[in-house]
């Protein structure tokens, strides 16, 4: 091993000292950068993980929608099938309506689906947390958990929908003329997990829906399922290629649909990994602090190196390379640290909130009761290698500061 | 050409002081031959430690020549040819006084177990022996002293240098490590250079030289 390294690793570990303290501090101070910066980041991850699972989940891997409405749905799936990586398809047609139940209205987003298909490319069940998606016929409707709150509906209790369409016709209805709305029952409650849509969504069968908008057969698109491991804008792409250009069809990844809001996830988990580099920055700081005091103290050990026949390249090597050392011991102490804690992160979770009393609303706002997590490698290689290049520049000004020293004046130094 | 291991021509240094310009050193001649021992005596400030350092390369003359061992001097040759002994003995505090005597060998490369025995052998040599696993901070001061001297021999140098070796010590340690060091470079046939400010130390080297004004006599 050179002196260099030698001398380095005997500063940081003195012999016959069983706790070095300065070492043991700068080491800590990375590693709790290292170990925020996983947690926040696959946390993070986490939460965006499930958010593209529970988009796909909800969408399928690709969508076809037309211009308009698209005439015969049936004979599109079949030359979807006949495209190599296309899985499954299904139909659906959605549109605004208003549920009434017990006269509390609501307005969500209606689906029609094809109760029979849509399990081939939306796992649907997964997310049914009562009654039973097979009991979904014409005259009923399975509704979000949060829209089925806001209602009271209960299972089995008939609700009451208006169409735009049923609007129409009771506003063109003349004398004693009754328009009858259409009743569906209660047959089951989803939760995605999403307020959004567990608030503002119900689900029925495609060709109630049909009927409810006067759609006939036409549907407004077909989800599609791909396999597995394939790039989903890649087979949109081929989609695109294979679909009739006369119906100005067009075929959109999940990702594409939801690129704005992908993006905003994206960005904001960027901008907290900047922000929280900056914790790993403020440790490197006292590293070059440490390290400078160092250098100080030791102005006449470094001028000996000098007179003993050290360059000034090998004397900056040594307090560079300590710099590098605590990055790494930093970097493996903030890893385990940052997973072991992401290992109990329910439990932690658990005792927050039973001393905050905040479990209900954890549930009600965040939508969770396990915190999600989820390591991107490129952010796992992110953090190791900054962590261990800040570290290693934060030796870099002292390892100059002593490459500079000259032996002789060093040695003469009070 | 000249037999002598250390030869200096016309050394000059000066340093300003402000607007002062003070000749320390006004052309210093000196040779010292391989074995010899020379004491170099001289009032504080005379420029005794600034001869030591153009000496030993860690300093540049303004002007005049030096050579080792009939060579220019340059200073990666230093750490095989000089070994360098200081008034405050310089150990590494970190490490122990086996890990001190070996890290002159180090510099040179990683340290094998031939300059392992050696450095053994030199701390046996001055007496060390049991205390080879004690850090500095355990040592007397003679004793880190002694630790300096075996880290000074230990590459094999040809010179060595000394810059008032005792001045850190009592009489009688000093006198103990003055023995010491004379005996080594007698038994390697080690060239020695001793600053001292002690006359009875100087008057135990083969010969004696007093600086004044600049300029080298003997003493």
């Amino acid at each position: 091993m050179p002196w260099y390294l030698y001398l380095a690793l005997k500063q940081l570990f003195p012999t016959g000292r069983r706790f070095p303290f300065f070492t043991a501090i700068s080491v800590l101070g990375v590693a709790l950068g290292v170990a925020v910066l996983i947690i926040s980041s696959s946390v993070m991850g986490g939460f965006g993980h499930k958010i593209r699972e529970m988009t796909v989940d909800t969408q399928g891997d690709v969508q076809v929608r037309g211009d308009g409405l698209i005439a015969d749905p049936a004979a599109l799936q079949v030359q979807l099938m006949k495209i190599p990586g296309v899985v499954a398809t299904t139909p659906f047609a959605e549109g605004p309506v208003a549920v009434i139940y017990q006269l509390k209205p609501q307005f969500p987003g209606l689906q029609g689906i094809d109760p029979n298909r849509i399990g081939n490319v939306i796992p649907l069940n997964r997310y049914i947390t009562g009654g039973s998606l097979a009991a979904l016929d014409d005259d009923s409707i399975i509704l979000g958990s949060q829209l089925a709150i806001a209602l009271g509906a209960r299972l089995g209790d008939k609700v009451e929908v208006y169409s735009p369409l049923a609007f129409e016709k009771l506003r063109m209805s003349k004398g004693d003329e009754v328009f009858l709305p259409r009743e569906l029952r209660v047959v089951g409650y989803f939760e995605f997990g999403h307020q959004a849509l567990d608030g503002s969504v119900a689900l029925v069968p495609l060709r109630a829906m049909q009927d409810l908008y006067g759609l006939g057969r036409a549907v407004h698109g077909i989800n599609i399922k791909i396999t597995h491991g394939l790039d989903a804008d890649v087979m949109a792409e081929r989609i695109n290629a294979a679909l009739p250009s006369p119906q100005h069809l067009r075929a959109r990844s999940w990702i594409e649909i939801n690129q704005d809001f992908l993006f905003v996830l994206q960005f904001e988990r960027n901008m907290m990994f900047f922000l929280l580099m900056f914790i790993v920055v403020v440790a490197a700081f006292s590293v070059t602090s440490s390290l400078l005091i160092a250098v100080v103290r030791k102005t006449r050990e470094i001028g000996l190196l000098g007179a003993l026949g050290a360059k000034p390249r090998q004397v900056a090597a040594c307090f560079c390379f300590q710099g590098f050392f605590i990055g790494v011991a930093g970097t493996l102490v903030g890893l385990g640290l940052g997973f072991g804690v992401l290992g109990v992160r329910d439990n932690i979770i658990e005792i927050f909130a039973r001393i905050t009393q905040s479990k209900a609303a954890l549930l009600r706002f965040y939508q969770f009761s396990h915190l999600p997590s989820y390591t991107e490698p490129s952010y796992l290689v992110a953090t190791i290698i900054g962590t261990i290049g800040i570290s290693t520049l934060a030796g870099l000004l002292p390892a100059w500061r002593a490459a500079k020293l000259k032996p002789v004046e060093a040695l003469r130094s009070e | 050409m000249s037999d002598a291991i250390l030869s200096g021509r016309g050394l000059a240094k000066a340093y300003l002081s402000g607007d002062r310009r003070i000749e320390v050193l006004r052309g210093v001649d000196l040779e010292i031959l391989p074995g010899e021992s020379v004491s170099i005596r001289g009032e504080s400030g005379s420029g005794k430690s600034t001869l030591l350092n153009l000496l030993s390369g860690l300093d540049t003359a303004d002007s005049g020549e030096l050579a080792w061992a009939g060579a220019p001097a340059h200073g990666d040759a230093r750490a095989r040819f000089l070994g360098m002994v200081f008034q405050s003995f310089y150990l590494i505090p970190e490490i122990d006084a086996f890990a001190n005597v070996l890290m002159a060998a180090r510099m040179l490369g990683a340290p094998g177990a031939v300059e392992r025995a050696r450095a053994k052998d030199l701390l046996a040599r001055v007496g060390l022996a049991e205390r080879a696993t004690h850090l500095p901070s355990q040592l007397s001061g003679g004793e880190r002293q002694r630790v300096a001297v075996a880290r000074a021999l230990l590459n094999s140098p040809r010179l060595l240098l000394a810059d008032e070796p005792t001045g850190n010590l009592d009489e009688h340690t000093g006198d103990a490590v003055i023995e010491l060091l004379l005996s080594l470079c007698r038994e390697t046939g080690t060239a020695l250079a001793l600053v001292t400010h002690n006359v009875a130390h100087a008057k135990k080297t083969s010969r004696q030289l007093f600086l004044h004004e600049g300029k080298l006599s003997h003493g």
